[in-house]
C-alpha cells in the first residue's frame, strides 16, 4: 500500500507536499488526527496547529480555517494560510489580538473582517499558550 | 553642414531609446516568468476546490447558496475594471477600458445604480479623462498582486451581494489564454455561476474513480456554506493573475517591436547620415579643385 500524503495548497501556492506518517488536523470543533488508509473525508477546518508526522520528524504549522479532503491517502488541506509554528510567538499573537481589537466596531463592513481577526488571533494565542 | 550633425544627435538618441526599450524588454521577460509561475502555483488551489465542489455535487447536494441566485432585476450593479499601473504596454489597457466602457453602457440601461471600480492607475486617469464617474480606485496591484489584497475586496462585494446592495459584479480583464494569446474580456462573477458542476456531470457519467463516499463533517451543507465564498475569492484572484501576466506579455511584445522599430530608425538615419557627409566631402573637393584651377590660370 501507498504511503500517506499531505499536501497544503494556498491561494497563492503549493506550500507542502510530502510524505507523512500521520496529520493532525485542526477542524472546527477540535482536532482530528489521520493516518493511512482512512475513510474518504471532507472536513472543514477552523484555525489552529496542523501537525504533521514525517519520516524527518515532525512539524508543526498554524493554519487559518479552509477544507481538508482525504481521499486515496491524499490529505488535501485548503487554507488560506500557512504560518510555520517557530514564526508563532506569544507576543505576534498577543500583537495580533491588540491590532484586532483596536479595530473600529462602527463600521459594519469592517465588523466581519474585526471578528475575523479576533477569532484568529486567539487561536494564535490558544495554540502559543503553554 | 549643420544637418549632418542633427543626423548624428536624432540617432544618438534613438539609440538610446532603443537600449531603454530593450532593458524594459527583458525586465517584462523576466515579470511575466515569475508573474506565469505564480499563476501556475495558483492553479493547484482552484483545482482541488474544484474536485471538492464537484465532490458535494455527486453526493447528491442541490448546490445553493445566495452568492449563486440569480436576481429577477438588477438594481445596482458593479464593474470592476483590472488595468496596469504603468504604461508601454500596446494595447493592453486600451482593449481593457473599451469592452468595460461597452458593458458599462449596457448596464446603465439596465440598472439604476451604477457602480465603477477600477484598479490600476492607467484605468483610472483614463476615467478621469472622459470624465466618468469613478467609484472606487486600486493602485497596490503590481505584477504579483497578493491574494490577501485580492480577498479584501472580495469579501466586501460579497457581503455587498448578499446584503442585496448589489445585484450584478462584471470584472472587466485581460483573460490569459496562452503566451500567444490574451484577450480582453468582460465576465459576470456574481451571480456566481459554477460551471464546474455541469462538467461534472459529464464525466460523472463516464463513470469517474474519484466517485467515493465521503464523510462530510460537519454536513455537507455547511461545507458548501464556505466553499462557494472560497471559490469566488480564488476566481477574482485569478483574474487578477491573469491580468497581471497578460500585462507583462503585452509589454514584451510592445518593447520588442519598439526595438525593433528603433532600430529600423537608426539604419535609415545612418544611410542619410553618410549620404550627406559623402556629400559633403565631394563638395569640399569640388571646392578645392575649383580653387587651384583659379590660381593657375
Amino acid at each position: 500500500m501507498s504511503e500517506l500524503k499531505c499536501v497544503v495548497v494556498t491561494p497563492e501556492q503549493t506550500e507542502l507536499d510530502v510524505t507523512v506518517q500521520s496529520v493532525t488536523l485542526p477542524m472546527f470543533d477540535g482536532e482530528m488526527g489521520i493516518l493511512k488508509g482512512h475513510s474518504p473525508l471532507v472536513g472543514r477546518l477552523g484555525y489552529g496547529v496542523l501537525r504533521i508526522q514525517a519520516n524527518g520528524g515532525p512539524s508543526q504549522y498554524f493554519i487559518e480555517g479552509g477544507f481538508v479532503q482525504v481521499a486515496a491517502d491524499v490529505v488535501s488541506v485548503l487554507t488560506d494560510r500557512l504560518i510555520p509554528m517557530s514564526e508563532v510567538t506569544q507576543e505576534s499573537a498577543n500583537s495580533a489580538l491588540k491590532a484586532a481589537l483596536e479595530m473600529p466596531t462602527d463600521q459594519p463592513d469592517v465588523a466581519l473582517a474585526r471578528e475575523k481577526a479576533i477569532h484568529r488571533a486567539r487561536a494564535m494565542i490558544r495554540v502559543v499558550s503553554p | 553642414m549643420a544637418n549632418i550633425r542633427e543626423l548624428d544627435k536624432r540617432r544618438k538618441s534613438v539609440r538610446n531609446i532603443r537600449k531603454i526599450t530593450r532593458t524594459m524588454e527583458l525586465i517584462a521577460t523576466a515579470r511575466f516568468k515569475k508573474a506565469m509561475d505564480r499563476a501556475a502555483a495558483a492553479n493547484d488551489y482552484t483545482e482541488r476546490i474544484t474536485a471538492i465542489v464537484r465532490d458535494l455535487a455527486s453526493a447528491g447536494l442541490e448546490v445553493s447558496h445566495p452568492l449563486l441566485a440569480e436576481r429577477p432585476s438588477v438594481r445596482s450593479a458593479t464593474v470592476l475594471m483590472l488595468t496596469s499601473n504603468r504604461g508601454l504596454c500596446g494595447g493592453y489597457n486600451g482593449s481593457v477600458i473599451r469592452s468595460a466602457l461597452g458593458r458599462r453602457k449596457e448596464l446603465k440601461e439596465l440598472s439604476g445604480d451604477f457602480n465603477f471600480e477600477i484598479s490600476g492607475k492607467r484605468g483610472i486617469s483614463a476615467m478621469k479623462f472622459r470624465d466618468v464617474k469613478i467609484d472606487e480606485t486600486y493602485t497596490h496591484f503590481e505584477d504579483q498582486p497578493a491574494f490577501e489584497e485580492v480577498a479584501k475586496i472580495a469579501d466586501r462585494l460579497m457581503d455587498d451581494f448578499i446584503s442585496g446592495r448589489l445585484d450584478r459584479l462584471d470584472v472587466a480583464y485581460t483573460k490569459f489564454i496562452s503566451s500567444s494569446k490574451q484577450e480582453a474580456v468582460v465576465e459576470t462573477l456574481l451571480p456566481f455561476s459554477q460551471p464546474e458542476v455541469e462538467t461534472d456531470a459529464a464525466t460523472g457519467d463516464g463513470g469517474s474513480t474519484s466517485r467515493q463516499n465521503y464523510e462530510f463533517l460537519p454536513s455537507a451543507a455547511s461545507i458548501l456554506e464556505e466553499v462557494v465564498p472560497a471559490s469566488f475569492r480564488v476566481k477574482l484572484f485569478k483574474c487578477f493573475l491573469d491580468a497581471a501576466v497578460s500585462e507583462q506579455i503585452a509589454r514584451m511584445v510592445a518593447m520588442k517591436s519598439a526595438t525593433e522599430n528603433a532600430g529600423e530608425i537608426i539604419k535609415q538615419l545612418s544611410m542619410t547620415f553618410n549620404r550627406a557627409r559623402q556629400a559633403k566631402i565631394t563638395g569640399e573637393i569640388m571646392e578645392i579643385i575649383g580653387g587651384v584651377e583659379a590660381l593657375e590660370k
